[in-house]
């Protein structure tokens, strides 16, 4: 661990990971808006300029609602860094009690077209030397790191169906990259899963929470939100899974379970938009919460303020867990 | 012929047909210089006499045998046939010839009977008896008479001429002529047998709908000239064919209506027009066929602004409420010139406040009114649900409920709903298929005639009413 918080590489590494147009990039913008609004000094930092003035853009566009991020066009690499609150060690003896050092959880993300990994060609615009450079360096944030965000996207995957299919090759290349450094624990990847299911805030996905009576709400939540614990996150997956318009989505929950430790798999029900509130009554409203709109063409905008739901929870979890069991 | 015995004769020729009975016969025997000439008289089905006479010469009669034998006197009585008559009128127009007076004596003795004298043929007094005999049935006009109440039409009789009538009488009828069918109106004449009607006579004709005072006349026994229409032509149908091309119901009444237009006026322009320029045509045809007992509504509504921001949002606008059409019409321009509205930021896109115009529709709508009232949407958004749902379609902000507010307006006595939409059917929103439950019209094939018939505003141009028409009243 590193002393000076602003030097130094991060303790644990973090890769985002999802189809395109999952909603990584929201899912990074809101984690900035809901850190904010925490009083926990949590915050996150782009580890260069590019990847700054992304989540600067990213992080304004949502929270003004004017411009809805888009889904990944374009190959591009970026990361961040999510640093703690420093923690005060325990007086020793008659050593003077001194901060310890912010936890520090590298976040990268590799924003690219569909595809990457599968053994067809990837138009890209910037010609096959790219690709190949790309698939190298987000193999390598995933060998390296030993934390992972799986962004499944129930909407997504009942209209189109894929997620499997961005699921499984990357998987199996890392896989042959583990086993090939030694790195397999038990025949299982050593890496920390937090899977999140995301636009909780579509009434397709609250509905069915609903109807599987897995809603719950905490008292402590001053807009009275419903929410999906951790524990029965899972069985929404499950449920969102049946209805997969390719009817692969089975599959998914299988490859996380041959390729990881289920103690190391924890699902997160997410939304980056959280739902409508009335800005003079200030409560969930059962009857009205779209916070999206839609405008002509097939553009979307957001209808009120962010309220983003379950975002940090999935990297805290996994600074934790990776914090608990040592630097890699 | 002496005029007395002229006269005698067919005052007895006149009295012996007037006593005929529906299956009476009437047998008259000329008996003259070179033969006889028999006349057989009786009323066919509609009461109407009707002659056959045929002529015998002496020499037919008696060649073989001579005036002596008796196979001539079986010969005439024969020919004359006097027993099979109900009554016998024996005419001498020879007195002084043996071979008439042995004939006559022939028929005496079989059939007595009052012999009259005679200088000239029988047969223009038979014929002029028969043109000026009195009726012995009335004659009747074959009519529809309307049930406005209930719609009911029943086919009947309007009688033209009593029994007794004579020939050169005419007899007036107020009738109504609609549209007919192929033969165009048929004006048929029955006489009654008990209950059951007899077919006279039918003449028809292309006649333009309208009222008409028909002018009836007896010209004989059997024919009735009409006149007060266009000339008519021998129609050749049966009783049965008229009876069955006579319809049960009226068309759909054309009385007083309450006409609210509803039209969604968000969207590209071109639409927006097109919609305002179909209500325009609806309102105009209606306002020409219902005169002064049609009403007109106009709303118009646009789409939900979900931006609180942007100050608001333009409410449903009633921009006219029971008026005669020529006010609704100017303010319908009003809303022409104006144009779409509600378009682009704020306004949401993909559905519009046709919740809102319902409410607004049915908290208008006086619940006694017994006036028939049509609802007419014109738009092709479909309506904001009252709460979220799987639509994606974010709810109405006040929140109306679309369904229950059809359900209301549709609940009214006498209310009917229809619909013009710019979508085919399988794309448009359910909501579209209850507001045009009674008729549901394409923006781009609207027929507006026809539209209005189905709606019961206006009679359908293909129901054809083949019969004079005879209100109740009248």
């Amino acid at each position: 661990m590193q002393s000076d918080p602003a030097s130094g590489p991060p303790a644990h590494d973090i890769a985002m990971w999802g189809a395109p147009g999952s909603g990584k990039t929201t899912l990074l913008a809101a984690l900035n808006i809901a850190l904010m609004r925490r009083k926990d000094d949590w915050k996150i930092i782009g580890s260069d300029a590019a990847s700054s003035d992304y989540l600067i853009e990213r992080t304004n566009a949502l929270s003004s609602g004017k411009i809805f991020p888009e889904a990944s066009q374009s190959l591009e690499h970026y990361r961040w860094t999510l640093v703690g609150p420093a923690e005060r060690q325990e007086r020793r003896w008659l050593r003077r009690a001194r901060p310890a050092p912010p936890l520090k959880i590298g976040i990268s993300m590799v924003d690219a077209p569909g595809g990457l990994f599968s053994a067809g060609p990837v138009h890209t615009g910037n010609g096959s030397r790219v690709v190949d450079d790309l698939r190298q360096r987000l193999m390598d944030n995933l060998v390296k790191s030993r934390g992972l965000v799986f962004l499944f996207d129930p909407i997504r995957e009942f209209e189109l169906g894929d997620a499997f299919d961005h699921l499984h090759p990357p998987l199996t290349r890392l896989a042959e990259k583990m086993l090939e450094i030694g790195e397999l624990r038990d025949g299982m990847l050593p890496h920390h899963v937090a899977v999140c299911i995301t636009k909780f805030d579509d009434p397709r996905v609250l509905e069915t929470a609903e109807k599987l009576h897995l809603l719950d709400s905490s008292p402590d939540d001053e807009y009275g939100f419903p929410r999906v614990s951790s524990e029965d996150a899972r069985d929404l997956f499950r449920a969102l899974c049946e209805v997969s318009a390719s009817g692969n989505a089975d599959m998914v929950v299988n490859a996380l379970d041959q390729f990881f430790h289920r103690t190391r798999v924890e699902f997160f029900v997410t939304s980056s938009i959280g739902f409508y509130v009335r800005p003079h009554t200030k409560t969930f409203d059962r009857n009205d919460y779209q916070n999206l709109l839609p405008e002509a063409g097939k553009e979307l905008r957001i209808r009120g303020q962010v309220h983003p739901i379950n975002v940090v929870e999935p990297m805290l979890w996994l600074g934790r867990r990776l914090a608990g069991g040592g630097p890699r | 012929m002496s005029e007395p015995d002229k006269a005698l004769l067919r005052k007895a020729v006149a009295r012996a047909v007037a006593g005929l009975t529906a299956t009476g016969r009437l047998t008259i025997v000329e008996v003259a210089a070179d033969g006889m000439t028999v006349f057989r008289i009786h009323r066919d089905d509609n009461g109407r006499p009707r002659c056959h006479y045929w002529s015998s010469s002496w020499g037919d009669l008696t060649s073989e045998q001579g005036w002596e034998h008796e196979s001539s006197r079986q010969a005439v009585l024969r020919a004359a046939d006097p027993l099979s008559a109900d009554e016998v009128v024996l005419v001498c127009s020879f007195p002084d010839g043996a071979e008439a007076n042995r004939a006559l004596g022939w028929l005496s003795e079989a059939r007595p009977a009052t012999v009259f004298p005679s200088n000239g043929p029988v047969i223009a007094i038979v014929e002029d008896v028969l043109a000026t005999d009195p009726l012995s049935r009335s004659y009747d006009l074959v009519v529809l008479r309307a049930d406005h109440a209930s719609g009911r039409l029943r086919l009947g009789s309007k009688q033209l001429f009593p029994i007794g009538t004579l020939p050169g009488t005419r007899a007036e009828v107020a009738v109504r002529c609609e549209p007919g069918d192929e033969y165009g109106t048929a004006f048929a004449v029955v006489t009654w047998q008990g209950r059951e009607p007899r077919l006279l006579s039918v003449h028809s004709a292309r006649i333009t709908p309208g009222r008409y005072l028909l002018t009836a006349e007896l010209v004989r026994p059997g024919k009735v000239r009409f006149t007060g229409v266009p000339e008519l032509t021998r129609d050749p149908r049966g009783w049965s064919d008229l009876v069955a091309a006579a319809p049960s119901q009226l068309p759909p009444q054309a009385g007083p209506a309450h006409l609210i237009c509803a039209v969604e006026v968000c969207g590209p322009d071109a639409k927006v027009e097109e919609r305002l320029s179909r209500v325009r045509q609806m309102v105009s045809h209606l306002s020409a066929e219902l005169a002064g007992l049609l009403r007109v509504s106009l709303v118009a509504y646009g789409a939900h602004s979900y931006d609180v921001r942007a100050g608001g949002e333009h409410p449903v606008e009633v921009a006219a409420w029971q008026v005669a059409p020529e006010r609704a019409l100017a303010a319908l321009e009003r809303l022409e010139d104006r144009g779409a509205i509600t378009e682009g930021y704020p306004y949401y896109p993909h559905a519009a406040q046709l919740e809102d115009m319902l409410d607004a529709v049915a908290r208008r709508l006086p619940t006694s009114d017994q006036v028939r009232t049509v609802l007419l949407t014109v738009g092709d958004r479909p309506p904001h649900p009252a709460r979220t749902n799987r639509s994606l379609i974010l709810p109405c902000p006040r929140p109306h409920d679309w369904r229950s507010l059809v359900d209301r307006v549709q609940s009214r006595p006498d209310t009917v709903l229809a619909a013009i939409c710019d979508r085919q059917d399988a794309s448009a929103h359910p909501a579209w298929r209850r507001l045009g439950a009674n008729a549901l019209a394409h923006l781009d094939a609207l027929d507006v005639r026809g539209l209005a018939a189905d709606l019961g505003l206006a009679a359908p141009a293909t129901l054809p009413i083949p019969f004079p028409l005879l209100d109740e009243t009248e």
